[in-house]
Formats: structure tokens, C-alpha cells, sequence
């Protein structure tokens, strides 16, 4: 369990202030934030490597604020490594190791066993990362805490890394932080996101809210959501059933109108009467050819204006009375379709697609 | 294409390279010059002075004596202070640096009056050498105290850079895999860092041995092997001082050759 409680610190030109979050007991928990929106401060202050100016760092309930990094029962794995260069693989694989075997058996798990004589200063950027991995493994932490620690991994590798690590952690059940700007690899991973942006927390929970229901529209906007619409908000009065997102007890969520330009869509939310913003992901987007009949409240005619394959998925923009609006489909949808540029067609996305922050 | 543009930039950059190529030769002619013509008009003699003339030998080993001892005192009272300077960030640590160095700005002489000031036999600190059986002029210590005094900036500056080049990250690391700070300084840092203090304590070596200023207000005897070609030098002119000037320049080739061979090992690793 990781309980990070107001904490301020300051590093360089880095700072961080009143951070609080919680990673729960064996969780898998991520820091999401753009370069330079204090990830690796808050990672080093946890650690105990740069001084807290306030605030505390709890693990599984002991407070570590003063402790010094050696008696806070972590480990740390940074995006370069940082592996000892005057030791060799398996030496540094030893380093902080509470059982020799057990680290021997790690480093066969991660596949770095069979260089362990050799020299580090030889090993590939995406070895050296594994080797990286293993040593902090090695040293049975309670807590771990990985700043990017697959980003010099081609993607085979990375899988690979991952799928070692997520095994070991399912036996030891230690509580992982893992710092990263990749919100793929923050959506496919985490159990708890935290969202930072210039040495803030801007959102903390569970990775599928903090995805659909972002706090702003710049966080949104680094989330990746494409449709981030500036508009007017007004409440629709009674709470209307086929759009109620959840049961009778969420009495805070009203069906919202949400206006831009000349274009009106249905919202589910607690947004206040006024200015706002609207955020439907691409992947919530549906497009036909002709109008449906069906419970899903917005559905609007447009034309394609931009169609951009990418493997599986293609990215289709939909003018929409000169709003663009981005739907990701399959690649096999669009052919079906026959969907061309200057096609027209509907866009089509449930109310409760659409997050008003 | 050869237009008057293109014909007038070559001829300005071969003019500019001769003017490069000419500052270049003129330098190195006039840094070594000197010593070439010492060597090869004293060298062969001072080699065969060093069978016969004894005092020459005892200067010698009474030199290298005490600028082994000087440089055992710097890296034990100088490694804790570079490793301060260059992880610490505290107050005052810019007066701390500047002081340091102030030895290497002064006069030599005038160092040898300081330290004659306040380690003389009136002073406090004279009164514990004189119970510890010594005093700092006309003796060994004095010689030590010159050479630890006007040479241990170098080795402070030279060691505070190895310690730079050692990624504090990597201390880190060995912290959070469970070494107090001590032992990560021991088991990462030091031998990241050895060559490079090696290098440091070489060029400290170097300085104390060839050093006269400060020596000379302190002990003009015994000699030490500059105090000695001095004293040859106004004794008996240049033909006396030759010879012995020459074994001195001989042994101060060896340490720029081993400082040549200490290669950064460990070069600090990229951060992107």
C-alpha cells in the first residue's frame, strides 16, 4: 500500500507540490503525465533521494518520510538503467539480492542468465533494462518503483518484459508505481492512474475514469481523446431513463444539453449551467450509412473528410454542420462501409459517451 | 564552381589555417624548448651524478619522501572535502571552493610566510609540533607542510571532478538496493571514481615535488632537490645546476606518462 499524503518537493528546475495519492496493498498502480510534470521527482521523493519539504510517504502504513531510501524497503528502476559499470551482469543482478538463487532464478526468468559474465558497458539499451528490472527484483522490495522502465525496449521485448514482471509480481505481490507519458501502456496495465501535469496531481482512480471521465481538457487532450469540444452546458431538468447512466442513487448525474456552434448533444453529468467542456473518445464514436432507430441519443448527419488508416483501426473525420468529429473504427468496418472521403453518413454516440469537465 | 566568392573564401581559409598552423608551432617550440635543451645538454652528466653525488640522492629521496607523504595527506584529508564539494549543495559551499583554491593564486613564497605565521615555532600549532618532537622550519615536516599546502588545491580540484563524473543516480540506486551512504560511497563511488582520483593524486605528487617557493622561506636545509639545484645554481652557475636541473625535469616525465596512460575508465552513463 502506498499513501502519499500533500507531499512538496523540489529537485533542480523540478518541483512538485501537495501530491496525494494511493496505490492500494499489491496494486499496480501508474503515473501518467506529459515530460517535465514532475513524475521522476515524486518517484526520487518517495524514494527518499530528494528531500520532502512537506508532506508524507506511507508504506503499508509505516511512515517513511524520514527514513533514509535503504530502510524504506523499495526498489527503483529508471528508463537509463543505471546499472553499475565496474560490475559485471550478474554482479549487478547481486548487488542488493536478499537470496543469491532467487536472483539467479529472476534473471533467468527475464532471460539476462546467459550474459551474466559480461561486461554491462556491452549490452543493449533493452538488456540493460532487464538486468535493471531483475536487480530491483532481486532485492524483494515491498514497494517498486519504475520510472519508464520499458521505453528502450522494441516492442517485442517489452511484451516480454512485462509479462515476466506482471508474473512476478502476482507472487509477491509487492505494490508497484509505475512512472510513464505512454497512456497506452497506463491503460493496459494499472490498477489506480494518477494523472500529473507541472508538479500536480490532476486526477487520481481507476485508470478506466480517470480514460472516459478526465478532469480538464488538457488532460483529456494528453490522454489522447480526439473530440474535445469548448461549449455550452444547460441542464435538461428530470433525468431522463434511457439516458441515466447508473442506478437511482447516482442523484448528482442530470441529462445535460451540450452546445457547440450549431451543433446540440445529449450529456450525462454534473456539469454546472454554463461554459464547458465536452469529451467523447473516438472509440465511443459509431458510424452508418443511414439514421438507426435506437435508444443511443445522439445521432447527427455528416460527411467524411478525413480517413487515416493504422493497422487494425482507422481514424474517420466526420464534418458535423463544421465540427470535425473523430470515430476509430475497424479497418474491416470502414471497407464494408465503402466509406470514401466526401461520403455521407451518421455519427452516432450514446449520451453517456460524452464527459463534461 | 569557381566564382571570385568561392576563390576568395579558399584563399582566406588556407591564410587562416597558415596563421593557426604558425601560433601553433611558435607555442609548443616555446613551452618546449627549454626543457629539451636541459636535457640534452645536462642529461647524460646528471644520470652519471647520480652514481657519485650523495647529496644530490639524499635531495632526491628527501623530495620524493615528502611528496609521497604530502600526497597522503591531501588524499586523506582532501577526498572527504572534494566529495562534499562535488555532491553537497549547501551554504557557503561556493566560499568553501574558492578558499580551497586561494593557495594556487598566491605567491609561493608568500605561502611559506603564512604558513611559517601560523605554524611557527610561537604559534599554538608550534607548540604541538615542538611536543611532537619537530618544528615547521628547517625540518622534513616544514617540507611537507610547503608541499601539502601549495599542492592539495590541485588534488582537491582533480578529485572533485572524478566525483562529478560519477552519476549521483548510481548512489542512489545502491541506496534504495539497501547501502547506507557510506557503503554506497565505498561500493560504487570510489571505484567509479579511482582513476580518476589515481590521476588526481599524481598531479598532486607532481606539484609537491617540484615545488620551491614555499619550501625555500621554510627549509632551506636540508635540500630538497629544487632548494638543492638552486643553491648549485648560485654556487657554481649554470654549468653546476645543469645537471642536477636535468634529473629533475627526467623524473617529471614519469608522472605525465602515467597520467596519460589513466584513461577515464568509466565514462559517466548518458542520461537522454
Amino acid at each position: 500500500m502506498i499513501s502519499v499524503r500533500s507531499l512538496t518537493a523540489r529537485h533542480g528546475t523540478f518541483a512538485i507540490h501537495d501530491v496525494s495519492f494511493d496505490v492500494p496493498p499489491s496494486a499496480y498502480g501508474m503515473i501518467i503525465g506529459p515530460a517535465g510534470s514532475g513524475k521522476t521527482t515524486t518517484l526520487e521523493t518517495m524514494a527518499g533521494l530528494i528531500p520532502a519539504v512537506s508532506g508524507t510517504v506511507l508504506f503499508g502504513g509505516r511512515d517513511v518520510t524520514a527514513l533514509p531510501p535503504e530502510e524504506r524497503r523499495l526498489a527503483i528502476v529508471y528508463q537509463n538503467a543505471y546499472l553499475f559499470p565496474h560490475l559485471n551482469v550478474r554482479d549487478n543482478v547481486h548487488y542488493g539480492a536478499r537470496d543469491p538463487a532467487a536472483a539467479d532464478d529472476l534473471a533467468g526468468r527475464f532471460g539476462v542468465a546467459p550474459f551474466g559474465s559480461r561486461d554491462v558497458r556491452t549490452l543493449s539499451g533493452g538488456e540493460r533494462q532487464l538486468v535493471a528490472i531483475v536487480r530491483a527484483l532481486s532485492s524483494r522490495p515491498e514497494v517498486l518503483l519504475l520510472d519508464e522502465p520499458f521505453a528502450a525496449l522494441d516492442p517485442r521485448a517489452r511484451a516480454g518484459a512485462r509479462r515476466a514482471l506482471r508474473a512476478v509480481h502476482a507472487e509477491h505481490r509487492f505494490t508497484v508505481l509505475h512512472v510513464t507519458h505512454d497512456f497506452d501502456e497506463a491503460g493496459s496495465v494499472g490498477d489506480v492512474a494518477v494523472l500529473m501535469e507541472a508538479g500536480h496531481v490532476v486526477q487520481a482512480g481507476p485508470p478506466a475514469d480517470v480514460f472516459r471521465r478526465p478532469a480538464t481538457a488538457h488532460a483529456a487532450s494528453f490522454l489522447g481523446a480526439e473530440n474535445i469540444f469548448a461549449g455550452t452546458a444547460r441542464r435538461l431538468g428530470d433525468r431522463s431513463p434511457d439516458w441515466s447512466a447508473g442506478t437511482a442513487s447516482s442523484v448528482d448525474e442530470h441529462a445535460v444539453a451540450f452546445s457547440v456552434g450549431s451543433l446540440t448533444m445529449h450529456a450525462i453529468g454534473d456539469a454546472l449551467p454554463g461554459p464547458a467542456t465536452a469529451v467523447i473518445r473516438a472509440e465511443e464514436i459509431a458510424i452508418s450509412r443511414e439514421p438507426r432507430a435506437s435508444s443511443i441519443r445522439n445521432q447527427f448527419g455528416g460527411r467524411v473528410s478525413e480517413i487515416v488508416p493504422s493497422g487494425a483501426i482507422t481514424r474517420v473525420t466526420v464534418d458535423v454542420s463544421g465540427i470535425p468529429i473523430v470515430a476509430a473504427l475497424t479497418t474491416r468496418s470502414v471497407d464494408e462501409l465503402h466509406l470514401a472521403i466526401g461520403s455521407d453518413v451518421v455519427v452516432a454516440f450514446k449520451a453517456t459517451a460524452v464527459h463534461l469537465c | 564552381m569557381n566564382t571570385p566568392l568561392a576563390r576568395r573564401s579558399g584563399i582566406g581559409q588556407a591564410a587562416t589555417t597558415s596563421v593557426f598552423a604558425a601560433l601553433i608551432g611558435i607555442f609548443l617550440v616555446f613551452m618546449l624548448l627549454p626543457t629539451a635543451t636541459l636535457v640534452l645538454s645536462g642529461g647524460a652528466e646528471g644520470v652519471r651524478l647520480l652514481g657519485r653525488d650523495s647529496e644530490l640522492r639524499g635531495a632526491l629521496a628527501l623530495t620524493l619522501g615528502c611528496a609521497t607523504a604530502a600526497t597522503l595527506l591531501a588524499v586523506v584529508g582532501g577526498t572527504p572535502l572534494a566529495y562534499l564539494l562535488a555532491r553537497g549543495r549547501f551554504p557557503g559551499h561556493s566560499v568553501i571552493a574558492a578558499l580551497v583554491d586561494l593557495p594556487l593564486l598566491i605567491p609561493h613564497p608568500v605561502a611559506g610566510i603564512a604558513l611559517l605565521l601560523a605554524l611557527g615555532r610561537q604559534t599554538a600549532a608550534g607548540s604541538v609540533l615542538a611536543a611532537l618532537g619537530t618544528r615547521i622550519t628547517g625540518s622534513a615536516t616544514g617540507i611537507v607542510a610547503a608541499m601539502t599546502f601549495v599542492a592539495a588545491p590541485l588534488f582537491v580540484a582533480a578529485a572533485r571532478e572524478a566525483f562529478e563524473q560519477v552519476d549521483p543516480r548510481l548512489e542512489g540506486v545502491a541506496r534504495t538496493l539497501g547501502d547506507s551512504r557510506y557503503r554506497a560511497l565505498r561500493r560504487v563511488t570510489l571505484p567509479l571514481a579511482s582513476r580518476g582520483l589515481l590521476a588526481a593524486s599524481i598531479v598532486m605528487w607532481s606539484r609537491a615535488a617540484s615545488e620551491f617557493g614555499a619550501i625555500v622561506v621554510l627549509t632551506y636545509n636540508p635540500k630538497v632537490a629544487s632548494v638543492l639545484s638552486y643553491d648549485r645554481f648560485t654556487a657554481s652557475g649554470l654549468n653546476g645546476a645543469l645537471p642536477v636541473a636535468a634529473v629533475l625535469v627526467l623524473i617529471a616525465i614519469i608522472p605525465l606518462v602515467v597520467l596519460r596512460a589513466l584513461r577515464p575508465n568509466h565514462p559517466r552513463e548518458i542520461s537522454e
